[in-house]
């Protein structure tokens, strides 16, 4: 067994005790929760335009990121500059 | 008084985190130990969906008989149940200050009276001269709507609006029973037994739990929204190296986007009180009242004091210019969750940089939503010497939706979580072993 498994076997007792620890405190004291707006609000929505205007503007080649830098898509409340 | 809008929490567990989906779990509870996998699966108190049909077909029910057979008596402002003749007041605003209709043609700020800013100097403790024996009698607004004359015992509400912000447009009425309430928040604590404080679990009461109109803005508003970012695309994916050097490469093609989207929002629901619209998971459970959202608000019916007997209320205490900021950062997360559709194509992700909020026109509509409180004072030493954290159980007194936050008692979940960590960091060393 080479040492980078041994490392990761050691690593797993005290990622699940914190694990168990942090998902316990959240299911008792629900801090994560909150109004979901974005679904529970009638909304109506026009079609979303600007789809058809999607340029190419770079190559990324060989990365080892497994995702867009700083990817956002689902993170609706986390605000960007505003314009 | 007015207090200046708090600055918006950040940070993990804050509200400002797109909340999990209902019924999600971050780990399989099947991967537990049976006694915490049995909580987590006790079945929830069950919440009407205000998406329902039944609700949303905007009927109330007649206080005597339930049914629904119900008409305007015409010539005056009251309601009639036709199956037992039983007549009350209760106009919805929703037809009456027609809500529900010209969204699209929304333009500018259009404040309902109820919602209107507040004096500074208004006074929040009011005398009235009872019309039943010409004493008077003292309604404290901050907390209560009504009051019962000590000497004839007429029950005097304050039914005209003034400008201190305690008489809002419109009243949602109780719909759960306060039996029902305690049953829901026994059956949420009962599923978040075992670490839970032991003291929180010895002083439970029923008669504690209280039913209170808290202060809401109700909020219709048309918007556009213009994101840009950029997003990419995978075209390969390939593997270097041997053995434990192996590593995954990719490559990817980065497009510039751009998304354009109109659209009206109806019955945003905002806290209108300082304290309440805190949502600093760190400091307090306020998020917990907010996750009850959103109320069947098209059913709220015009303001009454009536609807107050026997309840505590809050005072507004923020105006549309506090809630507006708020406003605007809603309507951007709304944007951003509707034009997330339109780039599925981008497997990669998308990286918005730029957003931009046009808000067209608002209406803003004040009420008192019908909220069921438990709270519970944590002992022990808080920030400022203010002792623990003040934790709640609400439930949502339409739709029965409950949340709460029930206090643990750590050496407990420590001691669980070392052990579930001893266990596992075991196999592990007699997997190094072999």
């Amino acid at each position: 067994m080479d040492s980078d498994s041994v490392l990761f076997l050691l690593a797993l007792g005290p990622a699940s005790a914190a694990g168990l620890y942090w998902m316990l405190y959240r299911y008792y004291r629900n801090t994560d929760k909150s109004h979901s707006f974005e679904r529970e609000t009638e909304i109506k929505a026009q079609p979303v335009t600007g789809a058809g205007e999607d340029a190419k503007v770079n190559e990324v080649r060989g990365t080892q990121e497994t995702q867009i830098r700083g990817n956002n898509v689902g993170d609706y409340r986390r605000r960007v500059q505003r314009t | 008084m007015v207090q200046p809008t708090p600055a918006p929490p950040t940070g993990p567990g804050s509200p400002q985190d797109v909340p999990p989906a209902p019924g999600s779990f971050p780990v399989d509870p099947n991967a537990l130990p049976e006694s915490i996998r049995n909580e987590l699966q006790a079945p929830d108190p069950v919440a009407i969906d205000t998406s329902a049909t039944e609700l949303r077909d905007g009927l109330n029910h007649c206080p005597k008989c339930g049914s629904t057979d119900i008409k305007h008596r015409s010539g005056s402002d009251k309601l009639i149940c036709l199956f037992c003749r039983h007549e009350w007041l209760g106009a919805r605003v929703e037809e009456e200050f027609g809500l529900g209709e010209g969204l699209d043609d929304l333009r500018g700020t259009v404040i309902a009276s109820g919602a209107k800013n507040i004096r500074a100097d208004a006074a929040s403790v009011r005398t009235f001269k009872c019309t039943g024996c010409g004493a008077e009698v003292v309604v404290n607004t901050q907390n209560a709507m009504t009051a019962r004359c000590h000497w004839c015992r007429h029950v005097l509400g304050v039914n005209e609006q003034i400008d201190n912000g305690a008489v809002p447009d419109a009243v949602l009425p109780f719909h759960i029973k306060k039996d029902d309430a305690v049953a829901r928040i026994r059956q949420f604590v009962g599923k978040r037994q075992m670490f839970a404080l032991k003291a929180f679990k010895e002083e439970f009461s029923s008669e504690n739990v209280l039913g209170v109109y808290l202060p809401y803005m109700v909020v219709d508003a048309k918007a556009s929204a213009d994101v840009a970012g950029f997003g990419e695309v995978e075209t390969r994916r390939y593997t270097r190296g041997e053995g434990k050097d192996q590593k995954t490469y990719y490559d990817a093609d980065v497009y510039q986007l751009q998304r354009h989207v109109d659209f009206t929002v109806d019955d945003l629901t905002m806290e209108s009180s300082a304290l309440r619209g805190n949502l600093d998971t760190q400091s307090n459970t306020n998020n917990v009242i907010n996750t009850i959202l959103p109320f069947d608000t098209k059913n709220a019916v015009k303001w009454n004091a009536s609807y107050l007997v026997g309840y505590t209320s809050e005072k507004r205490d923020r105006d549309v210019a506090h809630l507006n900021p708020q406003l605007e950062d809603q309507l951007l997360s709304i944007a951003r969750a509707q034009v997330q559709s339109s780039v599925r194509q981008y497997g990669r992700g998308v990286r918005w940089e730029q957003e931009r909020i046009d808000v067209h026109g608002t209406r803003w509509v004040a009420m008192y939503l019908p909220v069921w409180l438990y709270s519970y004072q944590e002992p022990g030493s808080g920030r400022g010497g203010k002792g623990g954290m003040l934790h709640y159980i609400a439930v949502n007194g339409r739709t029965g939706e409950t949340m709460g936050s029930v206090p643990v008692q750590q050496w407990k979940l420590i001691a669980a979580a070392l052990t579930v960590g001893t266990l596992v960091e075991g196999l592990a060393l007699w997997l190094v072993g072999r």
